[in-house]
C-alpha cells in the first residue's frame, strides 16, 4: 500500500468518484505538493501519467473533431474543452517543469544512492544523468583537464566536506492534517508535540512533516 | 605577488554579477587560465615540498612545511570551487536560454547585429562571441537534451508559459514582424503594431521569444 491509497482512504469520497477525477485529484496534490516540498518527492508510480497522457490525447482528438463543426453549441463546448485542455497542460506543465528544476539543482545528490534515484521517472532519471555527463564534460573542457589527477572529482567527500550539495531538509513547510494526530516538532530552542486536529493547518520544518505525510495523515499546501 | 585565491575571488565577482544580467558577459578566458594555472602551480610546489619525506611526511615533526601544505591544498580546491561556480552560473543562464527557445544561430545572429534585449551578445564584445567554445557545444547538447526529454510530452509544451491560464484567448500586440502564422481558426499574419486576439496556446512561444506582448 503506498501513499495515494491510503490518501484515496482518507478521502470521504472516494468511491463515489470516476476515475478521471480522481487522477485530476491525484495531479493536483502531487503538483502541490511538489511545488512546496523542498526536496523532490517521489514519481508517482500508479500510472497516473500514463492516464493522464491519454487523457489529454483523447481530449486533442476531440478538440480535432469538432473544430469542422461550425454549430454555435459545439463552438461552445469547444472552448469549455479547450479551457480545460489548457489547464491540465499546465499542471502537467508546473509540476514536470518543478521537478526538473530539484532535480538540475542537486542532480549528483539524487544520483548518490539507489533510494534517492527511485524517486526519478526512467525519463528523469536518463535526463538527469545525461545532463550531469554534459555539465561534467563541459567543466573537463574548460579547465578540469587541466587540474591535477586527485582534484579532476565532482563528487569528493575528502576532508569531511561533501562536494554533492544537498537540498535543505530543514525548511519549513505548510501541512494540512487529514486526520487527527500528534505533530512532534523541532524547534530552536525546545521541541513540542501538538495535538493536531483534522483540516488543520500548521507549519513546521520539512524533516518533521516528512513522516507525517508520507503516512497519509498531512498533506502539504 | 598577489594573494592566492585572489583571481578566483575575481571570478566569482564575475559570476554574481551574471547572476543579475539579462545577457551573457563575456566568457572570462584569461581569468580561467590564470585560475587553473595557479592550481598546477600548488600542486606543483605541493609535490616539490614532499619529494625530500619520500611518503613518510609527519607534520608534527616540521609543522612549518604541514601549514604550508595545508594552505596550498586549501588554496587549490577553494580555485576549484570558484572554477565550478563560474561555470555553473554560465551554464544555468545557458540553459535559461535554451528554456526560452533560443536559437545558436540566434545567438551568433544577435552578436553580429549588435546586443539587443534579452540576447546573450555583450555590446562591448565587437562581434566577437561571449560563449566560450565549450559553452557553445553544451549549449548545443543541453538543446539536445531538452528536445529528446521534451520528445516524450509530445502533448503538453513543456517550454509553455509557467504562468496558469485564466483565458482561452488572449489579446496581443505584435511587438516585431513575426511573419504568418497557422492557427486552428486560419492564418494570421503578424506585422508590428497590429493587434490580436489569439488562443494562447498558439502564441506562447512568440511571447516568450518577444515578438508579441500580452496585453491586459
Amino acid at each position: 500500500m503506498d501513499i495515494d491509497d491510503i490518501l484515496r482512504e482518507v478521502d470521504p469520497t472516494f468511491h463515489a468518484v470516476p476515475q478521471e477525477k480522481r487522477d485530476l485529484q491525484d495531479l493536483t496534490r502531487a503538483w502541490v505538493a511538489e511545488r512546496s516540498a523542498p526536496e523532490l518527492l517521489p514519481w508517482p508510480a500508479n500510472g497516473l501519467f500514463e492516464r493522464i497522457n491519454d487523457a489529454i490525447k483523447r481530449q486533442i482528438e476531440k478538440v480535432e473533431e469538432m473544430t469542422g463543426d461550425m454549430d454555435p453549441k459545439t463552438n461552445f463546448a469547444l472552448i469549455v474543452i479547450q479551457t480545460e485542455l489548457e489547464r491540465y497542460r499546465y499542471l502537467v506543465r508546473s509540476f514536470l517543469r518543478a521537478r526538473l528544476a530539484k532535480i538540475d539543482r542537486h542532480a549528483l545528490h539524487y544520483l548518490s544512492t539507489d533510494a534517492l534515484r527511485a524517486r526519478l521517472s526512467d525519463v528523469e532519471l536518463a535526463y538527469a544523468t545525461r545532463h550531469q555527463a554534459l555539465l561534467h564534460n563541459h567543466y573537463l573542457s574548460s579547465f578540469l583537464s587541466a587540474f591535477p589527477a586527485n582534484l579532476q572529482n565532482l563528487n569528493d567527500t575528502a576532508g569531511g566536506m561533501s562536494m554533492i550539495d544537498a537540498p535543505d531538509l530543514e525548511t519549513a513547510v505548510f501541512i494540512r492534517l487529514l486526520k487527527d494526530t500528534v505533530v512532534a516538532g523541532r524547534g530552536v530552542d525546545s521541541d513540542a508535540d501538538v495535538d493536531g486536529r483534522e483540516s488543520d493547518i500548521m507549519i513546521l520544518r520539512w524533516s518533521d512533516a516528512k513522516p507525517l505525510v508520507e503516512a497519509g495523515s498531512a498533506e502539504l499546501v | 605577488m598577489p594573494m592566492y585565491g585572489d583571481l578566483g575571488n575575481k571570478l566569482v565577482q564575475h559570476a554574481k554579477r551574471t547572476q543579475n544580467l539579462a545577457h551573457l558577459p563575456a566568457y572570462q578566458t584569461e581569468l580561467v587560465r590564470a585560475v587553473t594555472r595557479e592550481v598546477r602551480d600548488l600542486d606543483r610546489d605541493t609535490k616539490n615540498l614532499l619529494e625530500p619525506f619520500q611518503g613518510s611526511f609527519d607534520p608534527s615533526a616540521d609543522q612549518a612545511t604541514a601549514c604550508t601544505l595545508l594552505v596550498n591544498h586549501l588554496a587549490m580546491r577553494r580555485n576549484k570551487r570558484c572554477l565550478l561556480a563560474y561555470h555553473r552560473t554560465r551554464t544555468d543562464k545557458l540553459e535559461e536560454l535554451v528554456w526560452n527557445g533560443v536559437d545558436v544561430l540566434d545567438l551568433a545572429g544577435q552578436q553580429a547585429g549588435g546586443a539587443n534585449g534579452a540576447g546573450v551578445a555583450d555590446g562591448g564584445a565587437g562581434g566577437s562571441s561571449s560563449l566560450s567554445p565549450q559553452e557553445e557545444d553544451y549549449f548545443r547538447q543541453y538543446g539536445d537534451l531538452l528536445a529528446a526529454y521534451k520528445g516524450q510530452w509530445t502533448d503538453i509544451d513543456l517550454t509553455g508559459s509557467l504562468e496558469p491560464p485564466r483565458d482561452l484567448f488572449i489579446d496581443v500586440r505584435v511587438l516585431k514582424d513575426a511573419g504568418e502564422i497557422q492557427t486552428e481558426y486560419g492564418a494570421i499574419n503578424l506585422t508590428k503594431n497590429s493587434q490580436f486576439y489569439v488562443r494562447q496556446g498558439d502564441v506562447d512561444r512568440l511571447i516568450a521569444q518577444g515578438y508579441l506582448m500580452k496585453l491586459g
